[in-house]
């Protein structure tokens, strides 16, 4: 299947965890920014709150009171360090321990001198400045190490995060490709047995009934029907080149006799017609066979009147067979429904009723029932003629199969093999019994499950 | 009448046509569908008879297209195709009869004969009289002579498709088509046994014989079967 670029089992496994790793960077960054700006907004409403307090003060408790209030402040504490500073107009400062210069008013990001951290330390900071309506102008700011920690938070978070989906997804991404090659290649390896040679081979179908082992079993079903269409041709084939030879051969002698012999060539050439019209007719059964074998016929299916159907078998054979010496009788249930081909189904039905007529002696009774039996109708033909061995039953239906004791008389051995195709289309089947004595040949049809009108 | 048979196979052909003009018909051959379509939309023929697989244009299309030109002149479809398939093909395309190659020639000549007579569309026929012999066929009863005769619904069909033919042969095996709507052979020649019941019934108290039997052909109404 080529390297792992030109597979589609890795491509896709990789592109999958690659979305995923994008996924989660989409996500980092968004967090990351939502965070930030909350951290942010956090930060000026409280920078905000304390100039705000701070101006109250001034205000109201004058300028000695709000200088203290200040000093107390950078004295306490509190979670957020926050740094305070008071500049004149000319930009030097003179309370408060905020070491920076002359800041713009409102919110800034500002530098600042942290002696906390070191002598030379400039960090960075939120700042609010408001003037106080004397020149002077009061700052507030809060180190900015909150927000960056805040943010250095979530990316060490989201880094991991990111690492750990690249690490999965890439083991996942090999594990998955590989699972979904070995699995085609399976399927695949069946396919190079069949193109190999071997027609029977079948792809293998695993326990889960997953999708590859939906596709393999379609695939099955593919090749089932693929090698019963092959085994169909070449018994035609076989079929043609085994038992056309017969009656060709015969025409051939009759027409090499039919030259030796000019005076009679008017009955040569009708004899010979005679057996053109044999080849001819043997032509048709085996091709019919083939046709009904095929199952093509199945798209000219429609509902069948089975009763209607057995009860004209009945009429159009009765004088047939009374003519012939046997006595003929038959039992028809009303309304038996199939689905089918009537033709067909008649065909099969006059194949019984003629090898039961062909290979009994006169005298004999022959019965046609037409009945049901569970989910199957039934046209049963029953004669109490010599009947059939019971190890023959089973071979009777194969193609050309003639018994010993029929050997002479017509018919070429299709008969039933067409009888047994029918039945098997029609998803029913063709049941051989000893009737003790003579023959009960019964084609099963399965009912049609709505019946409609 | 005259009649075109578009056949590629030319051995086919003369033999179609010798055998049509011996009967007395004109004959127009043509090898190749698309020249059959232009005679076919252009000149008149009492009867077609297109085969199956034709140069050019095949001959289900040339059928498909001179029906849908409306050119209703009765088509008879030869063909070496004898699936079930291809015949419900082939008269869904159109045709009135379809036969399978190889065929007897008297087969053929009773086909082409039947489906020429039936060329101006008669208003539906009620009633059919031959020879002292009426068919009523709506309420299906069966006179001869004014004695009315019980025939069973087959043997009725039988008569009808033979008087319906008015003289002209019908062969074993469009009687199998058009009876019994078979269209296979069965081994038992059922048609024989209902044609000399048939007879049996028909002849009652020594009458002539009116159906006569064509040997290895079929069988006709004649006045001295």
């Amino acid at each position: 299947m080529g390297n792992w670029r030109s597979s589609t089992a890795y491509r896709i496994a990789f592109a999958y965890s690659a979305a995923v790793a994008l996924g989660v960077i989409l996500l980092g960054a968004a967090i990351f920014w939502a965070m930030h700006a909350a951290f942010t907004r956090q930060l000026d409403g409280i920078i905000m709150g304390e100039a705000q307090g701070l101006v109250t003060e001034y205000r109201m408790e004058g300028r000695t009171a709000f200088l203290e209030a200040i000093k107390e402040r950078e004295a306490s504490k509190s979670s957020t360090n926050l740094y305070y500073a008071l500049f004149r107009s000319d930009g030097h400062r003179i309370a408060g321990n905020l070491q920076t210069s002359w800041p713009p008013l409102g919110r800034h990001d500002i530098k600042f001198l942290d002696v906390a951290e070191g002598p030379n330390d400039i960090d960075e900071a939120r700042s609010f400045a408001v003037d106080l309506g004397s020149g002077e102008r009061l700052v507030v700011a809060a180190d900015r190490e909150w927000i960056e920690q805040g943010d250095e938070t979530v990316l060490t978070v989201f880094g991991v995060g990111l690492a750990a989906a690249i690490v999965i997804g890439g083991i996942g991404a090999v594990a998955f490709g590989s699972y979904l090659r070995s699995r085609l290649r399976s399927i695949s390896a069946g396919a190079e047995a069949i193109i190999a040679g071997d027609l029977r081979e079948r792809m293998p179908v695993g326990p889960r009934g997953d999708e590859f082992d939906q596709v393999a079993m379609t695939l099955n079903r593919m090749l089932d029907r693929i090698e019963g269409l092959l085994e169909n041709l070449r018994q035609v084939s076989s079929d043609i080149a085994h038992d056309l030879r017969t009656p060709l051969t015969r025409l051939r002698n009759a027409l090499e006799r039919g030259l030796s012999d000019r005076d009679q060539s008017a009955t040569v050439i009708e004899d010979a017609l005679n057996r053109v019209d044999d080849v001819l007719s043997l032509f048709a059964a085996i091709l019919r066979v083939a046709e009904v074998e095929s199952g093509e016929t199945r798209r000219f299916f429609a509902p069948v009147d089975l009763s209607a159907l057995a009860l004209e078998l009945a009429e159009s054979y009765a004088p047939a067979i009374q003519d012939g010496g046997r006595a003929f009788t038959s039992s028809i249930k009303p309304n038996l429904h199939v689905l089918g081909d009537a033709e067909l189904i008649s065909q099969a039905a006059i194949n019984l009723i003629e090898n039961a007529q062909r290979h009994t002696p006169s005298g004999t009774s022959i019965r046609l029932t037409a009945a049901s039996s569970g989910k199957f109708a039934t046209l049963e033909v029953v004669d109490n003629g010599p009947g059939v061995p019971n190890a023959e039953l089973g071979r009777i239906t194969k193609r050309f199969t003639r018994l010993e004791a029929s050997r002479n008389t017509s018919g070429h051995g299709l008969g039933l093999s067409l009888a047994d195709a029918v039945a098997k289309i029609h998803g029913g089947k063709l049941v051989l019994k000893d009737a003790a004595p003579g023959l009960a040949a019964t084609i099963k049809l399965p009912f049609v499950p709505n019946p409609s009108k | 009448m005259r009649i075109l048979v578009a056949e590629d196979d030319v051995q086919t052909a003369e033999f179609i046509k010798r055998g049509l003009e011996e009967l007395g018909h004109r004959v127009i051959h043509v090898e190749a569908g698309n020249d059959a379509l232009r005679l076919l939309l252009t000149g008149d023929f009492d009867v077609a008879v297109l085969d199956r697989m034709l140069p050019k244009t095949d001959g289900l299309s040339v059928l498909r297209r001179m029906r849908a030109a409306e050119v209703e002149i009765p088509v008879l479809i030869l063909t070496a195709l004898g699936r079930i398939k291809d015949r419900v093909d082939g008269l869904e395309a159109g045709a009135d009869d379809y036969l399978v190659k190889p065929f007897a020639f008297s087969e053929f000549a009773a086909r082409v004969n039947a489906l020429g007579r039936r060329r101006p569309v008669q208003p539906e026929t009620t009633r059919l009289d031959m020879f002292g012999l009426s068919l009523d066929l709506l309420k299906r009863q069966v006179e001869r002579d004014g004695t009315s005769i019980a025939l069973q619904n087959r043997e009725f069909r039988i008569l009808e498709e033979l008087m319906r033919e008015g003289g002209k042969v019908v062969t074993r095996t469009m009687l199998l088509e058009r009876v019994w709507n078979y269209h296979f052979d069965p081994q038992t020649n059922i048609v024989e046994t209902h044609i000399s019941r048939l007879r049996t019934k028909l002849n009652f108290g020594g009458k002539p014989d009116l159906i006569e039997t064509i040997r290895g052909v079929g069988y006709r109404v004649s006045e001295h079967g």
